[in-house]
């Protein structure tokens, strides 16, 4: 009762943002360049994907549809893709865009001083056939090539070199970093980094307008707290994110909406299946958790649904791979290691760990959201089953370098599959290391499966849809048996808006102005 | 007893056992405000330290930990295991009282681990440099002058890094705890320093001071046996009104992400997971805490007040 | 009092070097920028070939004397995060740091006057005792919660006050921008100034109550009482103006620390200044920006120091080195 009265004499003096059109929202992280080819990360990518567009994009529901292409088909047998330009798009600077830009474009971000020149590894050349047709052939026939280039943004050319911004550059920044010439549906017209950020539409875009935003800014706000005020206040007109636990609060308000959904990225525990011994025990000189069957009871101590019930506050789906359900190639129909301490514990006895052992756990406090409490809620299960767990939180700054130095016995890891694929965790979280390769460049613990290493270039060339998903289902099922990681859950997506507000959430967390409305 | 009678009326204050026959109690036990601080500060610090008793649960112990309990509101049974809490639980299921009084523990043995590490350096540096003067004094003071502009909350941060890089990874959680005495000690004992150096000059020159080496006293003995004691009252409420200072700054640090880890939290660490769900309706999680805070940091300040009050004839 | 002037220069010098040697050590230990730098599908080659370019992989004493060598042409380097010279960044972010700083020393001064004149001559009054007890609350929660309060209170409950940021600015010259000019601007500074200030207001309203205190006990004052005078001409003519001289010091030394506290405030109201530059620059390792910052804030604090001590000696030669604040 108590709380209802706070709620309604919350929602009263709520004011409503005063001028409609003018858009302003807030986000934890400020991107931290405009150049679209200088960072592959999601809030650079996110903002810069309503500025820039590339030959494809991605739609409402994930799906890959033309952009700056119109079409696109396959060459001969699986050499490659050609791309059927749009004509009479125009830069927001005037310049027309053709297969030149394309051919630049490609230059540019597959050069070795950019950030996205990963995903050309599979190709080999790059042609321009026509004015408005472009060859892009691979080296290896590559079903999936038009979906994992959706955030390839393509830029002028003429622009680029007339202010010496041929190349992205990281460490000093050069013109591109912080100016923007795109075709897309935005244009930024003030930006102060870490400030804010302000875009018009671009009245020469090639698309149907669905908005009707006549401005909009977007301000970083990094304390949680500090944000979900300014959204209650009115101040902003949209968050991302907002805090899990107040989730059920915004709820009750009826000036503001929650928008949830689910994201791409896995929570889960990683192990260090190559080490020798483990590194902050103190009894034990050998390593356990090279044993599958102490794995598996930690998967088995391990109760999900608690953590999703209080932590998670029920929003958040558990998982039992490394992809969640939304992405192609999700195995369907495999088990899952029930909450079942009992059976945890029979496992450890079986494996000669009756008594239990200590380890420790590291963790990231401002990666994922709520880390920190999960891993302290993980600690607590696993001392229930009679293993100790010595938590070590820290700012992910400190963390990754930590996990580079195999500075771990345990750890927290998140992924969220760049390509929306099944194939891209393989490639990143599974694959045994090899630097020459470019492998398992994120296998931290050193798994290591000769089956799914002969699987993932099969997986990754095969054109028939049945039969790829079938080596992803064995590759899916090789690490459920093998417990080779601990997925736990699909991290949520918790958006914010004034209730006036009309948008559109897609599992990437990209947030598309153009489909925004204010009513 | 080498002591010459002394002529000045805050340094014949000097002694505890003339404090107690002075108007010293008289004050106190006309002074409400004085008494009732005490009194809370007497009950905070006993319920810190007998917390492994007078706690219903160890939060420390996680094996003892439900999550199912997470969140429940005070003195209102858990929806799921039907138990209940008085003062509720927080998101890990922990008992709010008892993290209050585990976390009030660290605070404590922080804010007074670094008052006594700042006065023990302070009155050291203090009396070396008014004793011997010269070069000695010049290098303390002019630390001591940098220092005081150099601000604490910087201070600290710079120490805890640098501590960060110098400590074997298994001992980090641990360390947070050393670090934080250590940054918070460091960043205050020139106060202690500036005001036994001025005593310390007041006194050496007098002639008991003067007899003592004559009869080949060793410095260190005079300036702990006979200047010391003269230094004591304002040394003390320094020490007073620092503490309630190092128990807010570690909250403050906390903050920042330098403080005392979620897994062994203090007051301030309390209140930085607590006030995440202010705006979610779990106000427990952070009211309580805080409040614990207020009432600790307060009652030693009022205390620390009427002490200085108390101590200092001028203002009577 | 050349040489005096000389020798002290001459060792705020090394005070700085000392202070960046400090705070570039800590950078070590701070984290790794290369992977807020680096996205995902980063190869361990990426790695090694950026950290070459940064430098990270020379040895920490080249690091540090090209850090100084740079530092002393007045280059501090691009900043990671946003590809810009340091020296910009901070010109255009000091404007905000500097408004609030001002904005809440000057309410500081101004309540921790007036009410530490008003609780020392009622200083057996029933309100001067509440004055006195409340004014003790702000020193005993930590800075952050009571930001996180009156946002909570006047932004999200009341809806008088904006919730963070510096609302709309005005751009005077090529550096300056300002909020003194817009409404918007004026109602944003209202929270987290009494947040920052709050903590300054009540050490002058202690200080400024036990010096009237002193001050009135003296003879002088008495006289003057004798002859007749008027209270307010006594309280304020001769007390409050011979209580200034250590007031002034004490507001000078706590520059430093409103500056330095700056850091929390402009965290919890996402205040566009120097302070949040420099938590952002943690969290992301912005090596030069944290270096920048650290090495203008021991400048600043250096030169107030050697400013005080000169002003000292010119006041009163016998002072010398031995200046005891302590208060």
């Amino acid at each position: 009762m108590q709380r209802l009265t706070y709620a309604a004499a919350l929602s009263a003096v709520i004011a409503l943002p005063a001028t409609a059109e003018e858009f302003t929202w807030a986000e934890t992280t400020d991107p931290q360049t405009m150049d679209p080819h200088a960072v592959n990360s999601a809030p650079v990518l996110g903002f810069l994907n309503n500025v820039y567009e590339g030959l494809v994009r991605r739609g409402k529901d994930m799906s890959v549809e033309p952009a700056l292409a119109t079409s696109w088909e396959p060459i001969g047998d699986g050499e490659g893709w050609r791309f059927f330009l749009r004509e009479g798009v125009t830069f927001q600077d005037g310049a027309a865009f053709n297969a030149d830009d394309v051919i630049f474009s490609y230059q540019r971000a597959s050069d070795e001083v950019s950030d996205t020149r990963s995903w050309f590894a599979p190709v080999s050349e790059v042609i321009k056939v026509d004015d408005f047709t472009v060859d892009i052939l691979t080296s290896a026939p590559n079903p999936i090539f038009p979906s994992s280039i959706a955030n390839w943004m393509i830029m002028d050319s003429d622009w680029a070199a007339a202010n010496g911004a041929e190349l992205p550059d990281k460490e000093n920044g050069n013109y591109a970093t912080l100016n923007t010439n795109g075709t897309g549906a935005f244009q930024v017209t003030d930006r102060q980094p870490g400030l804010s950020t302000t875009l018009v539409p671009y009245n020469g875009w090639w698309g149907e307008v669905e908005h009707n935003i006549t401005s909009a800014t977007l301000t970083p706000i990094q304390n949680p707290a500090t944000a979900l005020a300014a959204l209650l206040s009115g101040d902003v007109d949209f968050i991302n994110p907002v805090p899990i636990q107040d989730v059920a609060r915004l709820q009750q308000s009826a000036d503001v909406q929650v928008i949830q959904g689910i994201e791409a990225r896995i929570i889960m525990l990683g192990f260090p299946h190559e080490a020798d011994g483990l590194k902050y025990s103190a009894e034990t000189e050998a390593n356990p958790f090279s044993d599958v069957r102490v794995r598996q009871a930690i998967s088995h101590a391990i109760n999900v649904p608690a953590i999703l019930q209080t932590i998670m506050r029920g929003n958040a789906e558990p998982a039992n791979q490394l992809v969640s359900a939304a992405m192609n190639g999700y195995t369907e129909g495999l088990g899952s290691y029930e909450f079942d301490p009992e059976k945890s514990k029979a496992l450890l006895a079986e494996a000669g760990y009756a008594d239990g052992f200590s380890f420790g756990l590291k963790c990231p406090n401002d990666r994922y959201l709520n880390d920190e409490s999960v891993c302290q809620a993980i600690t607590g299960m696993l001392a229930q089953v009679g293993i100790t767990a010595t938590l070590d939180a820290m700012p992910v700054q400190n963390y990754w370098p930590e996990l580079r130095e195999d500075n771990f016995d345990m750890y927290l890891l998140g992924w969220s599959p760049g390509t929306f694929d099944a194939e891209h965790p393989i490639r990143f979280l599974a694959a045994t290391p090899n630097e020459e390769l470019k492998l398992g460049s994120w296998n931290f613990g050193g798994y290591s499966n000769a089956r799914v290493d002969e699987l993932l270039p099969l997986i990754q060339s095969t054109i028939d849809e049945g039969e790829r998903q079938a080596m992803l289902d064995e590759v899916a099922n090789i690490l459920y048996e093998e417990a080779a990681y601990v997925p736990m859950y699909v991290q949520p997506l918790v958006w914010g808006a004034g209730s006036n507000i009309d948008l559109t959430q897609r599992p990437d967390n990209f947030f598309i102005l153009r489909w925004v409305t204010v009513n | 007893m080498t002591d010459t009678p002394l002529s000045q009326p805050e340094a014949a204050k000097g002694r505890w056992a003339r404090l107690k026959e002075s108007d010293f109690f008289f004050d106190f036990t006309h002074s409400p405000v004085a008494m009732v601080s005490f009194v809370v500060v007497c009950i905070l610090v006993f319920s810190a330290v007998f917390a492994p008793w007078i706690a219903p649960t160890n939060p420390f112990n996680p094996a003892s930990l439900n999550l199912m309990n997470g969140f429940t509101p005070p003195s209102t049974p858990n929806a799921f295991t039907g138990e209940t809490f008085m003062l509720g639980t927080d998101d890990q299921g922990r008992d709010v009282f008892s993290t209050i009084l585990y976390g009030m523990r660290i605070s404590l043995f922080v804010g007074v681990s670094a008052v006594l590490f700042a006065m023990v350096l302070g009155i050291i540096l203090g009396l070396v440099s008014g004793y011997f003067g010269g070069w000695t004094e010049t290098i303390i003071m002019r630390i001591a002058d940098v220092q005081l502009t150099f601000p604490s909350i910087l201070v600290a941060m710079l120490i805890f890094g640098v501590a960060k890089g110098f400590t074997p990874v298994e001992y980090r959680d641990q360390m947070a705890i050393w670090v934080l005495i250590l940054a918070i000690g460091l960043s205050d004992w020139v106060q202690f320093a500036r005001v036994v150096r001025g005593a310390t000059i007041v006194e050496k020159n007098k002639d008991y001071v003067a007899a003592a080496r004559l009869i080949g006293r060793k410095p260190w003995a005079i300036m702990i046996r006979h200047i010391l004691p003269n230094a004591m009252s304002p040394v003390l409420v320094i020490a007073t009104i620092s503490l309630a200072l190092a128990i807010i700054a570690e909250a403050t640090l906390s903050f920042l992400g330098v403080g005392a880890p979620p897994t062994q939290p203090s007051l301030g660490t309390l209140i930085r997971v607590g006030q995440g769900f202010l705006f979610s309706g779990e106000w427990w999680i952070l009211f309580f805490p805080a409040c614990t805070l207020l009432a600790l940091a307060l009652a030693v300040n009022l205390l620390g007040d009427w002490l200085r009050d108390a101590l200092n004839p001028r203002l009577r | 009092m050349l040489s005096f002037i000389i020798r002290r220069m001459g060792q705020s010098v090394l005070v700085l070097l000392i202070t960046g040697l400090v705070a570039f050590s800590m950078f070590r230990f701070v984290g790794d920028p290369i992977d807020n730098m680096l996205g995902q599908e980063r190869t361990m080659e990426d790695i090694e070939r950026l950290r070459g370019q940064l430098g990270l992989d020379q040895p920490f004493p080249v690091q540090y004397f090209r850090f100084l060598e740079n530092a002393a042409q007045g280059n501090f380097g691009v900043s990671y995060r946003q590809g810009r010279p340091v020296a910009e960044i901070l010109l255009e972010r000091a404007p905000a740091t500097l408004e609030l700083a001002i904005v809440s020393a000057f309410l500081a001064v101004l309540f921790g006057i007036a009410l530490g004149v008003y609780t020392a001559i009622r200083r057996d009054g029933v309100m001067a005792n509440i004055i006195m007890a409340v004014s003790l609350i702000g020193v005993s929660l930590p800075t952050f919660l009571i930001g996180i309060l009156l946002i909570y209170l006047f932004s999200v409950e009341l809806g008088w006050l904006p919730s963070f940021g510096r609302g709309e600015v005005t751009r005077i010259g090529e550096f300056w921008t300002t909020g003194f000019l817009t409404e918007t601007g004026l109602k944003a500074l209202i929270l987290p100034s009494i947040t920052l200030g709050l903590y300054q207001m009540t050490l002058i309203m202690r200080l400024v109550r036990s010096e009237m205190l002193e001050v009135l006990r003296q003879d002088y004052i008495r006289f003057a009482r004798a002859r007749g005078l008027k209270d307010r001409v006594i309280n304020f003519r001769h007390a409050l103006k011979n209580t200034m001289v250590p007031v002034v010091t004490v507001i000078g030394l706590q520059l430093g620390a409103i500056i330095a506290f700056a850091i929390i405030t402009e965290t919890v109201f996402q205040w566009p200044g120097v302070g949040l530059l420099f938590i952002n620059a943690i969290q992301f390792v912005d090596i030069p920006v944290m270096a920048a910052y650290l090495m203008l804030i021991s400048v600043m604090f250096v030169a107030i120091n050697l400013i005080v001590d000169i002003l000292y000696v010119f006041i009163d030669p016998r002072l010398r080195a031995d200046r005891t604040g302590g208060h």
